[in-house]
């Protein structure tokens, strides 16, 4: 217990110094006193410039790194998969699909394109869960049938956007992750529904803990397996669905986070699913930063970070293969 | 436990149980033995609602099983399955602690009373001293002693247990046999459960059932069940039974 305190006291505190870094580092540069004294009195022009600009853009890379950790797990739990992960498994690509139909047909609607995620999300999710059943999911299975699903939707997404250019519609956004240009609205918008999953999905971790025991052992506890899976289930999709409208696909941090949560906090997901929001934060917050400032004044997307991260640990994930089974 | 004319099959096709009428008794030792593939397990699962029969009903205390609602049936009949698994990383409180789910209501439930049934499920299964521990330190053994307090820790009058000794060595298996016993006896617990070995059967149980081919071909006390007869019709092993002054009757196979 203590040392889970500590973890989480260490994970804050760098969220803290990455934040304080990421507002005042970039094509405009201030002291951290500055920033302070601006952020108050509201007088100083180029604070005024980051938190236009700057600081919709870390919220919404930290909210997205929770959103994407936190749905993970709750993937892994309802799965029983240590690979599920909705980037690498299509439902985000689905969500993002859908979304960008969505805006693309009702841009009138942009507050409620995360509910066209959540919904294209929820499909593709659907679709790994029927096609890789047989009398059971086999990781391995699952993430093929995933791959798979994930390539379709990106495709699909990426045929829409060629035949909209060809009629010269506009089309909002692509469906590659896309940092840039955020605004307070955006904020706003996931952090209405990432909240409410958040929050959610806290409150079904004791759920998950009890779906880590046999499905039968569950049951026979007096449990609704069906309905838990479901509930849980649809928590995750709208996690991910709401990050995939508003900042794009983001793969293998729902993979990556979740797992070295576990080894750091254990499986317990009381403590598991906090930990790993306040880590995704810190992930996706520090990568967002790294992808600006590198080599600015260029950027690297935090999804093409996470890409040169993530497959490599998902070989590694796959390569302890005899481990997979997970629990003994 | 009524059970009356129930069927049962995963595929349609061949019923795993056919037409078993049987009743357990309340305060007895009741085991189901049998061949592989003889439709003893799928009968207890039938019991423990895991599975719902396709044909006739099976009624506790005068209501049909699927009348109760999931936490009450937790409240009156507990299951140690054969083979069972939770992150290795909880410890063995945390696990024992699981088996509290049907008390616990949206606003938390009797601390109180959970706390007394753990302690009291621990020190029944002398985990007391180990409640700290992971469950990944213990031993196969142990680990069954562990299921076996997460069920006790429901707190139900009824305990099935499908093959509690089957992964076990010579050493646990009797630990498990004696500790079901001492349930049976010091807290009046009703036992339902599957074992392959007849001669443990014989020893620990009130009455057995024997099943073939998914009926049930005999039942009552041992030494009237588990004839040379009734063996090899069951098994198609022929065995000679013989009187043992201290541990009474036991089945030694001679042939196939």
């Amino acid at each position: 217990m203590k040392k889970t305190g500590i973890l989480f006291l260490t994970v804050s505190v760098l969220l803290v110094c990455v934040f304080i870094y990421s507002a005042i580092t970039g094509s405009i540069h201030v002291t951290p006193i500055e920033l302070l004294e601006g952020l108050i009195t509201g007088q100083h022009a180029q604070v005024e410039i980051i938190k236009d600009l700057r600081i919709p853009r870390m919220l919404i890379a930290m909210f997205t790194g929770a959103a994407l950790s936190v749905s993970g797990v709750l993937l892994q739990s309802v799965m029983r998969n240590p690979l599920a992960d909705a980037g690498v498994i299509g439902i985000s690509s689905g969500a993002s699909f859908f979304s960008l139909m969505a805006i693309t047909a009702l841009p009138q609607f942009y507050f409620y394109s995360p509910l066209f995620s959540v919904l294209g999300g929820a499909i593709a999710c659907f679709l790994v869960y029927v096609l890789s059943w047989k009398g059971g999911l086999s990781p391995i299975r699952m993430i093929l049938v995933g791959i798979a699903i994930n390539a379709m939707f990106t495709g699909m997404a990426e045929a829409f956007v060629t035949i909209c250019s060809y009629f010269n519609i506009t089309i909002n956004q692509s469906g590659q992750s896309n940092l840039t240009m955020k605004t307070w609205g955006d904020v706003r918008l996931i952090g209405v529904y990432g909240v409410v999953g958040l929050v959610v999905a806290l409150f079904f971790s004791r759920w998950c803990n009890l779906l880590a025991l046999q499905d039968k052992t569950a049951k026979n506890l007096g449990l609704r397996v069906t309905r838990m899976r479901l509930l849980i289930s649809i928590t995750a999709v709208l996690l991910a669905a709401v990050t995939a409208a508003v900042a794009g696909v983001i793969a293998f941090v729902g993979l990556l986070i979740p797992h070295i949560s576990r080894r750091l906090v254990g499986s317990d997901h009381r403590v598991l699913i906090p930990f790993s929001a306040l880590s995704g934060a810190l992930l996706i917050l520090t990568a967002d930063t790294l992808g600006r400032t590198l080599v600015a004044p260029n950027e690297i997307p935090a999804s093409t970070i996470m890409a040169v991260i993530g497959g490599p640990f998902l070989i590694f994930l796959l390569r302890r293969g005899d481990r997979l089974h997970g629990h003994s | 436990m009524d059970i009356r004319e129930v069927s049962f099959s995963y595929d349609q096709q061949k019923d795993i149980v056919q037409s078993v009428t049987t009743h357990i008794e309340k305060g007895k030792i009741t085991t189901i033995i049998g061949p592989n593939g003889s439709g003893k397990s799928t009968l207890l699962s039938l019991m423990a609602h895991n599975h719902a029969p396709n044909k006739g009903q099976i009624h506790l205390d005068g209501q049909a099983l699927n009348a109760f609602k999931p936490k009450e049936l937790a409240k009156k009949l507990a299951v140690v399955h054969q083979q069972n698994e939770a992150p290795l990383d909880l410890t063995i409180e945390r696990v024992v602690a699981f088996g509290r789910t049907p008390y616990q209501t949206m606003r938390g439930g009797d601390k109180e009373e959970d706390e007394r049934a753990i302690e009291w499920a621990l020190s029944s299964t002398k985990l007391t001293e180990k409640r700290k521990v992971p469950l990944a330190s213990l031993s196969g053994g142990e680990r069954q002693r562990v299921w076996i307090a997460m069920a006790l820790a429901q707190k139900t009058p009824i305990l099935f247990l499908d093959e509690p000794t089957t992964y076990l060595d010579i050493y646990y298996q009797f630990d498990i046999l004696e500790l079901i016993r001492e349930l049976n006896v010091v807290h009046g617990l009703t036992i339902v459960m599957v074992l392959h070995d007849m001669n443990q059967a014989v020893r620990y149980s009130d009455v057995i059932i024997a099943m073939k081919d998914g009926q049930i071909i005999s039942e009552g006390q041992p030494n009237d069940v588990l004839t040379e007869e009734m063996v090899r019709h069951i098994y198609h092993v022929s065995v000679t039974i013989r009187q043992d002054a201290e541990t009474g009757m036991y089945i030694v196979p001679v042939g196939i």
